[in-house]
């Protein structure tokens, strides 16, 4: 236990800003983790912000009772995605594992540890929800004192049974993946196979348990979430605790999850090594004949180093380019199913004329083209290589430029494909789809380009695990947040709108604005470049 | 600066945050055909100077110049003339050899024909050509040092810098190396290398500089430097000295 709590210490303080700040003598990289600091405290305000006003729709339509499912919920299945992602290069396959398994700790504790570091480094963000969600649910409920305790507790413990079951299924995938040739590959596309069925979740367990038309979809949601709670216990453990409240469903929460966390790891730690070793050997043929070279631009070298950055990362993969994935399934499903079908499904059948949404398709399919944007951790991924690129004759701005080249290699012929499965299927007019097709070029260079922005802002070189800089980077979620809640705001906008102006018109107006907005960013991206 | 100089260091001084200089007000020139040695202790300054040279750190007090380019000014026409050889090349793991190779061959701009000459003629040498279409995560220390060695020579540098450049190669290809310095600078490149392995640098280099504490505190070409004793004895007695003084 002394040693797993020492080991669990050193992989903390190993990435610690707090120590880095404190030993370091470099007055930039001070101001750097400062600046981190108050974006992570502002992105916390704008979740906490969200959390609150979802909390009030609750409340003022009379549904409090449901906050803490909803909160248990969304812990639940944030928690079950993140970790998801993350258990390739913070279980698996991470940098140190060699130094780790050659000191004397068993492969359980190394694993046990690894699972715990993951469990602390996405605590604030699981914490920051559930506070928020308390702050509301408190104004409306006025519970008594000890339910903030309970439901502080509780929401402490809530992601680990989620944490537990996707580190377990990220370990049948790694374990898979070791037996073949191509681990990178398997891993990568057995990933992908989790990650979309856990996206689709929601509308499985939908069309499952619906049996009639629900009136209002407010309603319909606190009811399908309140069934869903009933499919998975701690959601209805932790609502009962804090709802009731009541000792037994909280001491049952508790005891769950640390019983599973242990089972699950002594299990995962017996073939630890094993897995591991396979993942990270690298076959080689040693049999290559050379043959006629060619030449590319500098720019286009850079980008083919980026296509081989991102495909030689099963983790790098399944987080960048999960959005190109889901863009190709919902296109063909759009193709299959027709327009009006999966709007419905969307928004639950909610009663309303799909046409209206169509000058907002561009923007549907940036939600999932925009979820991630290379640019934005490419810079951070150079890590340990970024000395070939200092060294190397050619500008700081060419280097961005090549990066950016990149990530419009990878979205817009997604983003035209997804554009082109929904217009065909929606019956769009011939001039409007090349609208849209324009529009959806120009966020994907805005997101390219404000990726860039975040990109070398937070540029972060001394990472141990790529992880950090992918995942959880400062770049990463001040490149998301923000864009995220603007493409919703966006959505909006363009379906109000459109009920009132021409639909060229307005889709014409805005490719303008996001160029410009775009044309704003790649001009501080390599102002940025510049400085670096 | 003479047109025979082709690298010269001006009261170049590089302090880490702090008011603690790694590098304190050094000068010295290489010249062209020149396989100029530059020796110390661990932590002397040694990597700081030469990361330096090649454009990889930034510094502000002192110049820089390489062909007559200032490293400050004309960083990329300096580059372009330059190849760098670090201690322990982390390369591009995600990479095949042969696409490492071509992604730096792109960047120099070397046409088609003239990469493939190069390739063949190095990856022969060093006796990697079968690997090249490996991954070069799959390579050992060795075989990246290889592949970065390659990379350097293959837009045929005027400067080579070399940080460290036998440690992990084989004798055979430690030899290999030598040869192809020696080759270089029968054709005017200069060759200013870092090393620890004073038996090495004897033998190779007609020039030396000996780093202690971010201070040059002997330079010279190799006989100046010895009058007739070994390097070792040469390097222990200014150490010798400059501790004394210091003392």
């Amino acid at each position: 236990m002394q040693k797993t709590i020492l080991l669990l210490k050193t992989l903390l303080l190993s990435t610690s800003q707090r120590n880095i700040f404190r030993y370091t003598t470099d007055q930039t990289k001070k101001k750097r983790i400062i600046a981190g600091l108050i974006g992570a405290f502002l992105l916390y305000g704008m979740i906490m912000a969200y959390g609150v006003l979802m909390c009030i729709g609750y409340g003022a339509l009379g549904l409090t009772g449901s906050i803490p499912v909803m909160t248990a919920l969304i812990l639940s299945s944030l928690a079950f995605l993140f970790t998801l992602f993350k258990t390739n290069g913070y279980l698996f396959h991470f940098r140190e594992y060699d130094m780790l398994m050659a000191l004397p700790f068993s492969p359980g504790t190394v694993a046990v540890c690894k699972f715990f570091y993951m469990y602390l480094k996405s605590l604030p963000w699981y914490f920051s929800i559930s506070i928020a969600m308390l702050i509301g649910y408190g104004y409306y409920a006025k519970p008594a004192v000890a339910v903030y305790l309970i439901w502080i507790i509780l929401s402490l413990i809530l992601p680990l049974i989620p944490m537990v079951i996707a580190s377990f299924l990220g370990f049948l995938i790694a374990k898979i993946s070791s037996g073949f040739r191509k681990t990178n590959l398997i891993q990568t596309i057995l990933m992908m196979g989790l990650v979309i069925f856990g996206f689709s979740l929601r509308y499985i367990i939908t069309s499952v348990m619906k049996n009639e038309q629900v009136e209002e979809i407010i309603n319909l949601t606190a009811q399908t979430t309140d069934q869903a709670a009933e499919w998975y216990p701690p959601v209805r453990w932790f609502a009962d605790a804090v709802g009731k409240p009541a000792v037994l469903p909280g001491l049952l929460l508790i005891g769950t999850s640390l019983i599973l966390t242990l089972i699950v790891f002594c299990f995962v730690g017996r073939s630890y090594r094993q897995i591991n070793s396979a993942l990270m050997s690298h076959a080689a043929n040693k049999n290559y004949r050379l043959k006629r070279q060619s030449q590319h631009s500098p720019a286009q070298a850079i980008a083919f180093k980026e296509y081989r950055r991102l495909v030689g990362s099963s983790a790098y993969m399944t987080n960048a380019a999960v959005g190109e994935v889901l863009t190709v399934l919902f296109g063909i499903l759009t193709l299959l199913f027709g327009f009006e079908r999966i709007v419905l499904t969307v928004t639950m059948d909610a009663p309303i004329d799909v046409t209206i949404l169509q000058p907002a398709i561009p923007f549907l399919i940036y939600f999932f083209i925009g979820m991630v944007s290379t640019t934005a951790c490419s810079f951070s991924l150079e890590g340990k290589n970024y000395w070939i690129l200092q060294s190397l004759p050619v500008t700081k701005e060419e280097i961005c430029q090549g990066k950016m080249l990149f990530n419009l290699y990878l979205t817009i012929p997604f983003m035209t494909f997804g554009i082109l499965c929904m217009c065909i299927s929606a019956r769009v007019a011939l001039i409007n789809t090349l609208l849209y097709v324009i529009l959806g070029t120009a966020l994907c260079a805005f997101s390219t380009a404000w990726g860039a922005v975040c990109g070398i802002r937070f540029m972060r070189l001394d990472w141990e695990n790529e992880i950090e800089v992918i995942k959880q980077g400062t770049a990463i979620t001040l490149y998301l947040f923000p864009n995220m809640f603007a493409c919703m705001i966006l959505t909006v906008l363009m379906v109000i709108l459109g009920m009132r102006i021409d639909h060229r018109m307005l889709t014409g107006i805005m490719t303008l604005i996001i160029a410009f907005f775009a044309w704003l960013s790649y001009r501080r991206a390599l102002v940025l470049a510049k400085k670096l | 600066m003479s047109e025979q100089t082709m690298l010269e260091i001006r009261n170049f001084s590089k302090s880490y945050g702090g008011s603690h200089k790694a590098v304190d007000d050094i000068s010295l020139s290489v010249n062209r055909g020149d396989i100029y040695g530059f020796i110390g202790h661990n932590g002397a300054g040694k990597s700081t100077t030469i990361r330096a040279v090649v454009g990889v750190l930034d510094f502000k007090e002192g110049e820089i110049f390489i062909d007559g380019h200032s490293v400050k000014a004309e960083p990329i026409a300096c580059k372009k003339i330059t190849a760098y050889i670090p201690d322990n090349p982390d390369l591009y793991e995600n990479l095949t050899g042969i696409q490492y190779l071509n992604f730096i061959a792109d960047i120099f701009e070397i046409s088609a024909a003239e990469r493939e000459e190069q390739i063949r003629k190095y990856a022969g040498q060093f006796e990697i050509t079968e690997a090249l279409g490996d991954l070069i995560s799959s390579y050992s220390h060795g075989m990246k040092q290889k592949v970065a060695i390659i990379s350097a020579l293959i837009h045929s540098p005027k400067l080579l810098v070399l940080d460290e450049p036998f440690v992990g190669l084989d004798p055979k290809a430690a030899f290999t190396l030598k040869e192809i310095m020696h080759g270089m600078c029968a054709n005017g490149t200069a060759v200013f290398f870092s090393t620890h392995v004073l038996d090495v640098a004897e033998k190779l280099c007609n020039r030396i500089a000996i780093i202690k504490k971010g201070k040059i505190i002997a330079s010279g070409t190799m006989e100046e430097l010895t009058e007739g004793h070994s390097l070792e004895e040469t390097f222990l007695e200014a150490d010798n000295a400059e501790n004394n003084t210091a003392a």
